[in-house]
């Protein structure tokens, strides 16, 4: 077959995006309930779409991304927020 | 960052109105002795940074030409025009349009400034980039965030131990005293010096930057403020101010005239005698 199994290795861009999403879910847990289930279903759906959509060799916005979801996950640690939700607009 | 991969683009869009209105006044002999000299435009064209975080790719220097003669003197001047006229993507921060905001602050023809404050130069061709080495957010708008962040970490607020003397009225300070703070307080937090800065660029993380050394040493310098040995202590780091070699390009870029790489050299020569 030749497919390699066992650990895969991840470069640091790929850590920093998996340790981002780690950060999302546990962020959501310290929300209230129903909103917990919102964030990760929000989070998940953005970070599945870009991981399909988005080259895996454009660095550029890659790390504009990270730092876009850090921004958005120091709002969503602090205590004052409560939820969020995400609105999807058509740019045709 | 996106520096090294910028590649021109070449999209001639020209300003029609006064290119048209000429070919039209000349088609009939008869009127002209009635007809007004038009005069030639002034074209110059702008190179400008273009990135669009919506259409990621690579960024691009986009090429915008104006017409001198109806246009405002400054940089930003040109800005708004091309904004307004030919392609209302452009995106840039502004505000006051008489240098005291900061929020023009690019680098145009290779040097840190103020665009509302640089008029534009007399060469047919110029170039607008962001400021250097900072993540962009689209076009020409970076992201501040390190940059305000380090000037929140040495704690620009006065602090004191005492209470005033006379409690509720503003605490006293001798005029000569006041003078001390000239040259600092003047500062917009625009960003030029401390992104003109190679030290910067190199440690932007770990180095303080001349704008946050500059407010460092304003509130050392105050005569009201009664933490000064604490404010030494905090910065005296190898580097959050040692990474400060005197390249002195923060007072080369300052567009309010600025002096910080004098006032990081009060502090170095404050931390020898602490």
């Amino acid at each position: 077959m030749g497919a390699s199994s066992g650990p895969r290795r991840l470069s640091g861009m790929q850590k920093q995006v998996l340790a981002l999403y780690r950060g999302f879910l546990r962020a959501a847990r310290s929300k209230p309930a129903e909103e917990r289930k919102q964030i990760e279903s929000v989070v998940c759906s953005e970070f599945r779409k870009n991981s399909k959509q988005v080259d895996r060799k454009n660095f550029i916005y890659i790390e504009y991304l990270l730092r876009r979801g850090k921004k958005q996950l120091d709002q969503l640690k602090s205590p004052d927020t409560v939820g969020l939700s995400s609105l999807s607009v058509d740019s045709s | 960052m996106a520096t090294g991969l910028i590649r021109r683009a070449i999209s001639r869009v020209q300003v029609t109105s006064q290119a048209a209105r000429l070919l039209v006044g000349r088609s009939h002999a008869s009127d002209a002795k009635a007809q007004p000299v038009e005069s030639k435009p002034n074209l110059k064209s702008f190179q400008i940074y273009r990135w669009n975080p919506d259409n990621p790719g690579k960024p691009e220097l986009q090429e915008y030409k104006i017409d001198l003669k109806e246009c405002g003197p400054m940089v930003l001047d040109a800005l708004i025009k091309i904004k307004n006229e030919i392609d209302p993507s452009l995106t840039f921060r502004r505000s006051c349009r008489e240098g005291i905001c900061g929020s023009c602050a690019m680098n145009i023809d290779g040097c840190n400034g103020l665009a509302c404050l640089t008029k534009i130069s007399s060469d047919s061709e110029s170039t607008i980039t962001p400021l250097p080495h900072m993540f962009v957010i689209k076009d020409l708008v970076v992201d501040m965030t390190n940059f305000y962040n380090q000037y929140k970490s040495i704690e620009p607020w006065l602090k004191r131990k005492t209470p005033a003397p006379t409690p509720g009225k503003e605490i006293p300070q001798s005029k000569s005293d006041r003078a001390k703070l000239d040259g600092m307080y003047e500062c917009i937090l625009c960003a030029c010096c401390s992104t003109s800065c190679p030290s910067y660029w190199w440690n932007p993380e770990s180095y303080l930057g001349p704008a946050a050394l500059l407010h460092a040493n304003r509130w050392i310098m105050d005569s009201r403020d009664e933490y000064t040995q604490e404010r030494l202590d905090a910065i005296n780091d190898e580097f959050k101010l040692y990474r400060c070699h005197t390249i002195l390009n923060c007072s080369r870029a300052c567009p309010k005239g600025l002096n910080p790489g004098k006032h990081i050299q009060n502090i170095k020569r404050l931390e020898l005698s602490s």
